[in-house]
């Protein structure tokens, strides 16, 4: 087991070890691996969306265990309370005092399920936590213990009884990935992986909490950004508030997201010292997805939008407007 | 009573003794008790579903007598809290101190009458326990015995003060078993025998063959690359089906395998799994896992529960139909 992290390599060597752990208990989805171990290392939050059934939970928890990282998980549901989440007061008969007792929302890792059936008194103290890396509770802040790392998931079939996020709150995920039901080859491996193991999991842990904190601090301190990179991230983002097929553009948290998700990227994937326009296009769409909002009718044909298919269209175009 | 369980032979004889002995007191209803007995040795949990007064809460507690195992009983209603399910911290005033008591959930039978009723955070709470086969309470948590199985009713009827279980929580029921109403053969069965009061049900197999059972049906009955490359098939096959929005998902083709693998052992003693064995379980597996399209039952030109459920039957005969089987 790693205990500290010291350089940009032994975070990329770190990153391919957790990917080997995970991947002898889950089949596919390498892509939503990378990026929760980048979320991790770079303090960001994830927001899955997928069907149920998926493995998304399986998922949260193994790879929490590879990290020995403590994990909560959150089903939410139309009368979540807010203190369901953060904890609350309870009178303590010995000492005469309030103690407080605390909620799941204390875990390194919080798996919210199905973020959006739960109220939207509820979503924003999850949202605030998120943003603050705090608890206030009856006036008594609580510092979260860290790593700290929300991700919640979203079924995108259920319509009746959910409270959809509102864009301000989208915006504190750092990326929106998506698991919808994985291609054929991988239903064969899931049975055959289940076939032979049954439930057991045994996850070998391969780095502990401090090295998660070291490794964030190294991505922080050593991966250098370019004026040219910084300015390249921040026209991204301007060019998609400025084109006309869009209602609502990516805010500048979004060049914030972007520019922190592209060091995580250069160091996970490559081990490298400096973030590259490369890092910058191909994390744009897992970034950005959440951020914008386009019209979800085409007004020349009447027909409803893929807005994901189209989302990454526009983004291809901005990409090239910028290679041209 | 059978305390130990060496072979795929004494699981069949198993499931046979303990319908002998449930059969006493209840008619028509082998094959419920038979599915009943799978889930419980590949670690299931069961949703059954039928008209009021069908049965559903006997064959349930009839069942759990018939083991030498705890059972729990929780009647749902829409003022049960999560904690009347797990337990909760109680003040001792000799101690000046919280203890933890345990909930009704702490058994190895669970059985949750009419679980639409419960408010949803109650029936998370709930599920949660099965997922998990473990209760956390106050940051406090604790292992479930085993065997470990929810058996939960539901009334076909949907009455008003129901909270419906979203299809993500649906998908974690191993099966949804539906009785339906007795033929008129049964029925009279089933009066005939109240004349006289009901023989007790003495248990006939122990907790710990139980637990030999489950180990038993996952290292010995194997499943061929055929029979894993049919199960896939089948169940993305139902993505496909008409006026179907979401098929079945990878959990549920792991639960078809699974359940397949206990219906060769449970009712032939077999080492091995054939077509056939998918294919009878699959509707008890697959149908509470499609999501249809909203107009489906309008064009049916009846939305009632039971032309529903003939919809599905179609759906998933057609599934298993149009799925060749693989060499």
């Amino acid at each position: 087991m790693i205990e500290e992290i010291k350089t940009i390599s032994e975070v990329q060597n770190a990153a391919i070890e957790l990917e080997k752990e995970i991947s002898n208990y889950v089949v596919g989805w390498s892509d939503v691996i990378r990026f929760l171990i980048i979320g991790i290392f770079t303090g960001g939050h994830i927001l899955i969306e997928g069907v149920p059934g998926t493995a998304k939970t399986y998922l949260a928890k193994i790879f929490s265990d590879t990290m020995n990282l403590s994990f909560h998980r959150i089903q939410s549901t139309p009368d979540l309370m807010p203190s369901d989440i953060t904890g609350s007061h309870i009178f303590n008969v010995k000492t005469l005092e309030f103690d407080f007792h605390r909620g799941p929302i204390f875990a390194n890792l919080v798996l919210m399920d199905e973020i959006n059936r739960a109220p939207p008194k509820t979503q924003a103290a999850l949202l605030e936590a998120m943003q603050e890396g705090q608890v206030t509770v009856d006036g008594v802040t609580s510092i979260l213990d860290r790593p700290f790392m929300i991700v919640a998931t979203k079924n995108p079939i259920e319509f009746a009884g959910t409270f959809p996020l509102p864009p301000a709150q989208l915006d504190r995920f750092m990326a929106r990935l998506i698991m919808n039901y994985p291609p054929k080859e991988s239903w064969i491996d899931v049975l055959e992986k289940k076939n032979q193991r049954g439930e057991i999991v045994n996850v070998n842990p391969i780095l502990n909490q401090s090295a998660v904190l070291s490794a964030q601090k190294i991505i922080q301190t050593q991966i250098t950004v370019s004026d040219d990179i910084l300015s390249y991230i921040a026209d991204f983002c301007r060019t998609t508030r400025d084109s006309n097929r869009i209602i609502l553009g990516a805010s500048p948290t979004a060049s914030v997201s972007l520019l922190s998700a592209a060091r995580g990227y250069a160091a996970v994937v490559h081990g490298r010292d400096h973030v590259t326009m490369d890092d910058v296009k191909d994390i744009s769409f897992d970034v950005l997805n959440h951020r914008f909002i386009i019209p979800q009718i085409d007004i020349s044909s009447n027909e409803q939008i893929n807005s994901d298919e189209q989302k990454k269209q526009l983004l291809d175009q901005i990409i090239l407007k910028f290679e041209g | 009573m059978i305390d130990s369980l060496t072979s795929c032979d004494d699981i069949k004889n198993m499931a046979n003794k303990l319908k002998n002995e449930v059969n006493k007191n209840i008619v028509g209803l082998e094959s419920l008790i038979d599915s009943l007995t799978i889930s419980v040795l590949v670690g299931g949990h069961v949703l059954i579903e039928g008209f009021p007064g069908t049965g559903k809460t006997f064959l349930a507690s009839l069942f759990g007598q018939s083991i030498e195992i705890d059972s729990n009983r929780i009647q749902s209603t829409s003022d049960l809290m999560p904690s009347d399910i797990t337990g909760t911290q109680i003040y001792n005033p000799k101690l000046r101190e919280f203890e933890f008591r345990k909930g009704p959930v702490f058994s190895n039978f669970v059985i949750v009458d009419e679980i639409n009723r419960a408010p949803p955070k109650t029936q998370s709470a709930l599920l949660e326990c099965m997922q998990e086969r473990q209760v956390s309470v106050e940051g406090i948590t604790q292992k479930l015995d085993e065997p470990f199985m929810v058996i939960a009713t539901k009334n076909s009827i949907e009455l008003e003060g129901t909270y419906p279980l979203p299809e993500a929580q649906l998908d974690r029921f191993l099966f949804r078993l539906i009785i339906d109403y007795p033929d008129e053969l049964n029925e009279t069965e089933i009066i005939r025998r109240k004349i006289k009061s009901l023989p007790d049900l003495t248990p006939q197999i122990s907790k710990s063959a139980i637990n030999e059972g489950k180990s038993l049906i996952h290292s010995n009955v194997k499943a061929e690359k055929n029979i894993i490359q049919y199960v896939s098939d089948l169940v993305l096959h139902t993505s496909d089906l008409p006026k179907v929005v979401l098929g079945a998902s990878p959990r549920a083709a792991v639960a078809l395998l699974y359940a397949a693998k206990g219906y060769a052992a449970v009712t032939e003693g077999r080492t091995y799994v054939v077509p056939d064995d998918v294919k009878t379980v699959a509707f008890d597996v697959l149908n509470h896992r499609l999501i249809l399209r909203p107009d489906a039952l309008l064009d049916l030109g009846d939305t009632d529960n039971n032309s529903a459920i003939l919809y599905l039957q179609k759906l998933i005969k057609d599934c298993i139909d149009d799925v060749p089987v693989p060499i």
